[in-house]
């Protein structure tokens, strides 16, 4: 029982990873209307960002966790008034591909710099050792990169339901036209919220850098499965997506107990149940949908 | 419904051009193994009938599929086994690669067209996955990572090792698939489809059952790229997983997109484009084939969403704009109407 | 107006990339001299944009570059011809582009060989263009050993490794050494499987046993699915044998590191492994890891010459796949000049048979019967970071395992030449 609930905890962390990357894309979604397939390379970025902050100026993790987001946010801000926004009146397939042509570009940027191989990046000192959870012990840097995802979820959701710019984003995202009428500038939150979105990714990223490869590629293989996880979660809801992050992630690590062979679809599969049973997926509203 | 095909409705665009364009079309067809190496001519060929079978979803009908390698893939592998174990004439290969790609794209068709949008394309991805997962665990048939290899060229024991011959041998089936798709495009059923694309709901509100329509459009567009996809295997001795992973379905739409979305040339140019490209870029030792393409892709996007064929066609209103205003001196000429985006945003889309 | 412009620099920029693509059609032509062409030409077909651009790529081009002037040097006015020329292409591991550009390179190129080719796929269909050619073919990227099995052809060689080797050294090697049970984890596509099986077979006819074996997704990031399962198993497993390559290596091993699996006795040992992905995590990480090498650079004086010299010209240090480059290169210039000629024919008759020693090579032969290259292989330890003199010295040498050990018997191939 006890490796059972093991792997639960196991598929909880991955699940941090694809609830943080679903929550910036439904946040991102939901304001602009733009599925950011940029997304895995601005995660990539962030990893990168830790190990350049600590490999050329020797910038410690835990600076990394504020400076490289804090960066990434800045980036995210000049991209969406460039490039994003121009494309913003027309189809979303448009700006679908538009992202999808800056990942190429991205990645393959950070690949002449430093390769495909992987870089190495250490684990905080701090966090190295292994936590006794009661019933069973665990890699104290796995907690704590679970402990994050979830605060900082919790914390995004709070700012949404309790704060007024919360509840402007909320209403600019289900019913734009009616909140320019009544009068607020929907307009000066769409590049805070996409950047937001942007440094949500590159703060996930950081946390990956000292438990998975560090490689220009390193998203790419992330993305569709994240892509996944907001369609079940339901386009344009945020609870939807962070639900269904953390679900596929212990989905996926039960599927790789009991049935391996099939785990590398397991998530398709649900997803292809999902959108049967319920169109708009888990949480969607139907008129996201058309 | 049969009816719907075999009326023949008038292209649009100008009569004097098109029977010209259409020649000139034909003739660099037949030219192509002079200009570019035959075996990449052969692969814009196949190329282009995939592009234009999706820019038959995408351009008219107005949804984004991002599964349609597994078409294009599993036709590949069964005009593979069909051309290894019978030894019937590759043609005959080819087509029962594109029946089983019309067969499978059936139920999945079914359980895709009620969605549209960025759902349509996540569940088309969904499915495509689930296809390459089975051709990878399916090794004794689809010798898995290792791929099907050995097709052999067929035809009446003639020899087509060469594949400047093989050109002219398949080029009829790319031609006339591509024949098919433009008489499906200039028929009431391919109005309708562009009535779905503009305004599904009112589509529906006049009477057409729209679903019923989406899922034949998806048929007939997965048919005619595995009838692209089988060739492809032949003129290349074999299938592997490449031809149904994602990023075969991401190549096709960049080609759509890079030649024009909606028009059927666009596709063409856009497949020879591409794959120039990748063959160019593959000897140049240029390093940095990503940023090439991203960067083609973001410009494309940005500046030139009518494609490369829209920017052809524009500049030949303008030319024609300025021959005739240098034919006939006052008043100066009404703005030419700017060719209207190729999608469509109706209040209905997603935002 | 601007529009205008626009679509005018559209249009001309495609006009002249789909021009610049042509004047290379055309009915495909013949001829034979004693030397085609009057030139022998070495054509390099790898991947040199994605993931083994590193530990083979460019590099290998310049091994091969290397082997062509070492060569001129040592027969000077008496070599079979002095006009040798070295073209290389990026397959980015596409089959169908390794299909076209083998080709071209055959073709257009006037290619007699065509060396390297990684991923199976393309390994196999190259190997294909190269029976229908009837030109050269020195795979040394792929692992798959169905070119020397099924898809054999005559003028196919495959120089480097293959799956038997690396599962028949490391497998039989480690149970020996008394880590009777193992877990095996392998990625869930051809090359995995292969592994596995050649893994499991050598354990078993080492008198080890496999507790498990787990397939894993492909590509992943994540394993401590397994990695959980591996303390808990009963018996617990001496040793955990992982198939993994590349990034997914590199994940296992940091979630290995983490889960602290070394602490609970739990050894580890890798299907395949290149020192650029040692590289990548840093000695420490795989301390004590047990792996089947086919060269390694610091191995002895000889290994380190031809080192220094690669250093000099590319600032790293080569992997196994670099100096097989230079030697099948070398073999096969020196073939040709046997042979008096470079028609293929002639040259496969110098070659089936041939023994020979070399840097990368030891104690080498060419199989006749399924023209393999069988040569000295070794079973390495990776060094924690103290014992670590120098850059890239990160491989302690366990033992050497002979040729005619090393790989797969040629009749259980399945080969017929």
């Amino acid at each position: 029982m006890s490796s059972f609930l093991q792997q639960c905890f196991n598929g909880l962390v991955s699940g941090g990873f694809y609830a943080l990357l679903a929550l910036g894309l439904a946040v991102i979604f939901g304001m602009l209307g733009v599925v950011n397939f940029a997304h895995g390379a601005f995660f990539m970025l962030g990893a990168f960002g830790a190990y350049i902050a600590l490999a050329e100026w020797g910038v410690p993790f835990w600076a990394a966790l504020f400076v490289v987001p804090a960066l990434l946010f800045i980036f995210g801000a000049v991209l969406e008034r460039t490039l994003i926004r121009r494309l913003v009146p027309f189809d979303p397939l448009y700006n679908f591909l538009l992202t999808f042509g800056l990942t190429l570009v991205l990645q393959d940027l950070v690949k002449r710099e430093y390769g495909v191989q992987s870089q190495p990046y250490p684990r905080p000192a701090e966090l190295s050792g292994s936590l006794d959870l009661g019933l069973f012990d665990y890699p104290a840097y796995q907690v704590f990169v679970l402990a994050t995802a979830v605060v900082l979820c919790v914390a995004v959701w709070l700012v949404l339901t309790r704060t007024r710019v919360g509840m402007v984003v909320r209403a600019a995202t289900e019913r734009a036209e009616l909140t320019r009428a009544l009068g607020i500038d929907v307009g000066r939150w769409v590049t805070p919220v996409f950047a937001f979105g942007v440094a949500l990714a590159g703060l996930a990223g950081v946390l990956a850098a000292p438990m998975r490869a560090v490689n220009p590629l390193m998203g790419a293989d992330l993305i569709i499965a994240v892509f996944a996880v907001v369609v079940i979660g339901g386009l344009g809801s945020v609870f939807g997506s962070v639900l269904a992050g953390f679900g596929i992630g212990v989905a996926q690590s039960l599927g790789n107990l009991y049935v391996p062979a099939l785990s590398q679809t397991l998530i398709f599969i649900i997803m292809a149940v999902v959108l049967l049973w319920r169109p708009a997926g888990l949480f969607g509203r139907e008129e996201a949908r058309t | 419904m049969i009816r719907m095909f075999l009326r023949h409705t008038e292209p649009a665009g100008r009569r004097s051009l098109r029977y010209p364009l259409l020649a000139a079309g034909l003739l660099l067809a037949l030219a192509l193994p002079w200009l570019i190496y035959p075996p990449v001519a052969m692969d814009i060929a196949c190329w282009a009938l995939f592009a234009a079978a999706v820019d038959l979803l995408l351009g008219y009908t107005g949804l984004l599929s991002f599964g349609h390698a597994a078409f294009w893939g599993s036709s590949a592998y069964a005009a593979g086994l069909i051309a290894i174990h019978s030894g019937l004439p590759f043609p005959v290969a080819v087509l029962g690669g594109a029946v089983l790609a019309a067969v499978l794209a059936v139920p999945i068709g079914y359980l895709c067209v009620r969605n549209s949008g960025i759902y349509f394309a996540m569940v088309t991805l969904a499915f495509a996955q689930m296809v390459y997962f089975v051709a990878n665990q399916w090794r004794a048939v689809t010798g898995g990572e290792n791929g099907l290899q050995g097709i052999p060229r067929e035809l009446f024991g003639l020899d087509l090792s060469d594949p400047f011959v093989f050109y002219y041998a398949g080029l009829p089936i790319v031609l006339l698939g591509l024949w098919v798709l433009w008489r499906i495009v200039h028929s009431p059923f391919g109005h309708v489809l562009v009535a779905i694309r503009d305004n599904s709901a009112r589509a529906r509100a006049i009477g057409y059952p729209v679903e019923r329509y989406k899922l034949l459009a998806f048929v007939l567009s997965a048919a005619l790229s595995g009838l692209a996809g089988g060739l492809f295997a032949i003129s290349h001795g074999f299938a592997s997983l490449q031809e149904v992973n994602w990023t075969t379905s991401g190549k096709a739409v960049m080609m759509v997109v890079l030649g024009g979305i909606g028009t059927l040339w666009g596709s063409t140019l856009g497949a020879a484009l591409v794959v120039q490209l990748e063959d160019y870029l593959s000897t140049s030792g240029f390093d940095g084939i990503g940023i090439v393409t991203g960067t083609v892709f973001v410009l494309v996007v940005l500046l030139f969403r009518q494609g490369l064929w829209g920017a052809a066609r524009q500049l030949g209103a303008a030319a024609d704009r300025a021959l005739r205003r240098s034919r006939r001196p006052p008043p100066p000429p009404p703005a030419g109407p700017e060719p209207a985006e190729p999608i469509p945003t109706s209040s209905t889309t997603a935002r | 107006m601007r529009t205008t412009i626009r679509a005018l620099t559209a249009v001309l920029t495609t006009g002249t990339l789909l021009a610049a693509g042509c004047s290379r059609g055309g009915p495909s032509g013949g001829g034979d001299d004693k030397v085609s062409g009057d030139k022998i030409v070495l054509a390099v077909l790898n991947d040199q944009s994605g993931v083994y651009a590193d530990l083979s790529g460019r590099n290998s081009v310049e091994a091969v570059r290397m082997a062509v002037a070492d060569f001129q040097a040592k027969y000077g006015d008496r070599a079979v011809t002095k006009n040798i020329e070295v073209v290389t292409a990026d397959h980015q591991n596409k089959p169908d582009i390794a299909n076209s550009k083998a080709q071209e390179l055959y073709d257009r190129q006037q290619a007699d060989i065509i060396l390297d080719v990684p991923t199976s796929s393309a390994a196999l269909a190259v190997a294909n263009v190269a029976k229908a050619k009837k030109k050269l073919y020195f795979n040394i990227g792929a692992a798959t050993t169905e070119l020397t099995g099924k898809q054999c052809n005559k003028y196919t060689f495959h120089y480097a490794y293959d799956t038997f080797m690396l599962a028949n050294g490391t497998g039989t090697a480690v149970t020996k050494e008394g880590s009777k049970n193992w877990y095996i984890v392998y990625p869930d596509y051809a090359f995995g499987q292969d592994m596995e099986k050649s893994f499991s077979a050598a354990i078993s006819a080492a008198g080890g046993t496999v507790l498990a074996k787990d397939p894993t997704p492909f590509p992943n990031d994540n394993f401590s699915t397994f990695l959980l399962k591996a303390p808990a198993m009963k018996p617990k497993p001496d040793v955990l044998g992982t198939m993994q390559a590349g990034g997914d290596l590199v994940n296992l091993v940091k979630q290995y590191n983490e889960f602290k699996l070394r602490e609970q006795g739990i050894k580890l040992s890798v299907g395949l492994m290149f020192i650029t992905d040692i590289h990548s995590l840093g000695p420490d990480a795989f301390a004590g890891t047990t792996f089947t090498d086919a060269w390694y650079w610091n191995f002895d004086d000889r290994n380190r010459q031809w080192a220094d010299r690669f250093m000099a010209k590319t600032q790293t240090r080569p992997s196994f796949a670099h100096s097989a480059n230079y030697s099948a290169a070398m073999q096969y210039l020196e073939a040709v000049q046997r042979a008096g000629t470079d028609a293929s024919d002639a040259v496969v008759g110098k070659l089936e048979g041939y023994s020979y020693d070399d840097v990368f090579a030891r104690n080498a032969t060419i199989r006749a019967e399924d023209h393999r290259v069988v040569h000295d292989v070794y079973l390495a330890e990776v060094k924690p970071k103290s014992e670590v003199k120098t850059d890239w010295d990160y491989e302690k040498i366990l033992r050497t395992i002979p040729a005619a050990e090393a790989f797969r018997p040629a009749s259980a191939g399945g080969c017929s030449l």
